[in-house]
């Protein structure tokens, strides 16, 4: 293993670690989300035909509600500890930095999804099992996407006043091609994929996520210089 | 006899505040420096331009013979910072705390290399505990056994006596000690006149964002 | 009068000319009436957008490259009239659509790109009001500036592939009638206009930086 991912995987240890030990916040995203599937469910009505047609994007909505909050506290913790910057002084690339908690997002978003999907497909009626394989790609792909720039503007508001506020003001465009790729692409196979356009919101999600990647992944370290 | 520090109208102002105005300072390789100075004076944003966290905003200033902010990446890997506030995280043990700063340092300490570490700055009873229920001194004594993880030429310490006992103090000296018998240079920022100066080659006073006297 | 301050009145001259030439002496469309008078306007406020954003971009590269602030004034200075830029576009564009259209507000990949370039340059904005050191603000600032502008061609993408209704953009042809004329004419005119008002905004900025390092501390 290289050094980078070497000092990637210490702190992905140490923030599973964390998490494990603490849990409250892992409890709390679970029911947060709980409640964001209730309440569309409240919202929309006990129509079950609308709530079937609707079950990909409401699902998508409550991730990334629910995603946001964990996604705001990833550095949350170091500040706790003494501060972003300390893990700066630790030699080799801070990019480290960058990809260990882009990791840890990664396993804590698809803890939260391996409970969201079936909790949706019971209460929105929906069949995911059938489309099990495509849709795994689909969550991969939007996750990742999610995480990329989540991370990013989390490492970037940390230090902000209003924090909790202007994350999602800078997060939310930069999620809009995530939203519509995964959104349309869980659609179109949850309908079989009749017109063929699933393989484009793929390739869109796909794109986005690389750009993303490359650029904040390159531009990182001068979001922690001080 | 090189430098381990060489600052030369080394300026750094947050906005309107001028934090240094033009501080020069020698720390030669193997010695100890005292930085003394009351509040606010700027020691601390001295030690964090030094280890690399802050960019000076005017002047020259070269950390074991790389200029920054080029080589700061060098610097790192041979240097080290104790701040005053300290770097543990709280549902961590002691061991896990120092097995973190080990892999981020590029090292794989054993476990029982990592204990020893804890049972020389008299912390094994504590070391399986999480650092969430330690005492502000015990943190402090974790501070010293992480830094002590690693060879170092540079190392920074910003306030290291506070909050320690009598126990902890003489810790912190032997530390002091055993660097400077290595040839590691060693920055002491502290209120505390009597132990900060007590090994030290030279003491510099800050006043004002000002290197005032130079001494002994 | 300086340079800047001519750049300022012939901005506002070819505007005035253009502004003539489309309300009064260019025929209303045939097929869209009056309401097309408003794409004189719409259109080239459009454009300064984009260049204002790119402008933030170019700028916030330059700052990270060689960290000097005016670079990031100079970067502040456009965000501000790119954020009034597609304000106006947005006004401009619903007002026009209503009658167009029969709607005030379509999903277009167009006018929901520029919805959302809105909050994204506002939060632009907003982080550096709450960053006190310059520096940092800079840093931080540059580096946003830097990411939206390459979320933008992707996000448009996302949203055309999602739908589409807008108008396409005019071709070349066309543009060689009276009509394009006079568009090209607002296209120069509201460009000068944005170049006059980014240097004079930066000379403030500027200012307010001096202003703001010349504090108590200053020895």
């Amino acid at each position: 293993m290289s050094g980078l991912a070497r000092r990637a995987a210490a702190i992905l240890w140490k923030d599973i670690l964390s998490e494990t030990r603490a849990r409250q916040g892992f409890t709390a995203m679970l029911s947060f989300a709980a409640l964001v599937l209730f309440m569309f469910g409240f919202a929309i009505g006990v129509d079950n035909d609308l709530l079937e047609r609707l079950a990909g994007g409401l699902l998508w909505v409550a991730i990334i509600f629910t995603g946001t909050l964990s996604l705001g506290r990833t550095f949350q913790n170091e500040e706790l500890a003494g501060g972003t910057r300390l893990l700066r002084l630790y030699p080799g690339d801070p990019r480290a930095i960058y990809l260990g908690k882009l990791a840890g997002n990664l396993v804590v978003l698809a803890a939260l999804e391996i409970v969201l999907f079936p909790a949706a497909a019971i209460l929105y009626r929906v069949d995911f099992a059938a489309q099990a394989g495509p849709l795994l790609l689909v969550a991969a792909l939007g996750t990742f996407g999610f995480s990329v720039i989540g991370t990013f503007f989390s490492a970037l508001t940390v230090h902000l006043r209003a924090r909790e506020l202007l994350l999602p003001l800078l997060l939310f465009p930069a999620l809009v091609p995530v939203v519509l790729g995964s959104v349309g692409a869980t659609d179109a196979f949850l309908a079989g994929d009749p017109l063929g356009r699933a393989g484009g919101w793929l390739r869109l999600l796909a794109s986005y996520d690389v750009i993303l990647f490359v650029v904040c992944v390159w531009i990182f370290p001068v979001v922690l210089e001080e | 006899m090189s430098l381990a520090v060489a600052a030369e109208g080394v300026t750094r102002r947050f906005g309107r505040r001028w934090a240094l105005r033009g501080v020069d300072l020698a720390v030669p390789r193997g010695t100890v420096v005292a930085l003394l100075g009351a509040n606010g004076t700027g020691k601390t944003t001295l030690l964090r331009l030094i280890s690399t966290l802050l960019r000076p905003t005017a002047g020259r200033l070269e950390v074991l013979g790389r200029t920054l902010p080029a080589g700061g990446d060098a610097i790192r890997a041979r240097a080290a910072f104790m701040t005053a506030g300290g770097h543990a995280y709280e549902e961590l043990t002691g061991v896990e705390n120092l097995r973190f700063a080990a892999r981020m340092s590029g090292t794989e300490a054993a476990a029982d290399d990592l204990r020893g570490a804890l049972a020389a700055v008299n912390l094994a009873g504590a070391a399986d505990v999480p650092v969430r229920a330690w005492s502000t001194g015990m943190r402090k004594r974790l501070e010293l056994a992480r830094l002590g993880l690693r060879p170092l030429e540079l190392v920074l310490l910003d306030e290291p006596f506070a909050s320690l006992d009598e126990d902890g103090v003489r810790l912190v000296h032997e530390a002091v000690r055993r660097w400077r018998a290595a040839g590691t240079a060693v920055v002491i920022a502290s209120h505390r006149v009597e132990d900060a100066t007590r090994h030290a080659d030279e003491i510099v006073r800050l006043v004002g964002g000002r290197a005032a006297a130079a001494t002994r | 009068m300086n340079k800047l301050t001519m750049l300022g009145w012939l901005a506002i001259t070819l505007i005035a000319a253009g502004s003539v030439l489309g309300l009064a002496v260019l025929p209303a469309d045939a097929l869209q009436g009056e309401v097309q008078r408003l794409l004189y306007v719409h259109v080239p406020v459009a454009w300064v957008m984009m260049l204002a954003f790119f402008v933030v971009f170019l700028m916030s590269i330059l700052y990270l490259v060689q960290r000097q602030l005016k670079w990031d004034l100079l970067a502040v200075s456009a965000a501000e009239l790119g954020v009034l830029a597609a304000v106006l576009t947005l006004i401009l564009g619903t007002l026009w659509g209503r009658p167009t259209w029969g709607i005030w507000w379509a999903w277009d990949p167009r006018i929901t790109t520029t919805a959302l370039l809105v909050p994204i340059y506002a939060g632009y904005l907003v982080v550096r009001s709450m960053t006190e050191d310059p520096e940092r603000r800079a840093r931080w600032a540059s580096v946003i500036g830097l990411i939206a502008f390459v979320q933008v061609p992707i996000m448009y993408l996302s949203v055309f592939w999602w739908r589409s209704l807008h108008q396409p953009p005019s071709s070349p042809q066309s543009m060689w009638s009276a009509y394009g004329l006079v568009m090209l004419l607002g296209f120069v005119a509201y460009t000068l206009a944005f170049a006059y008002l980014w240097l004079r905004r930066y000379r403030l900025a500027t200012t307010e930086l001096e202003l703001e390092l010349s504090g108590p501390g200053e020895g």
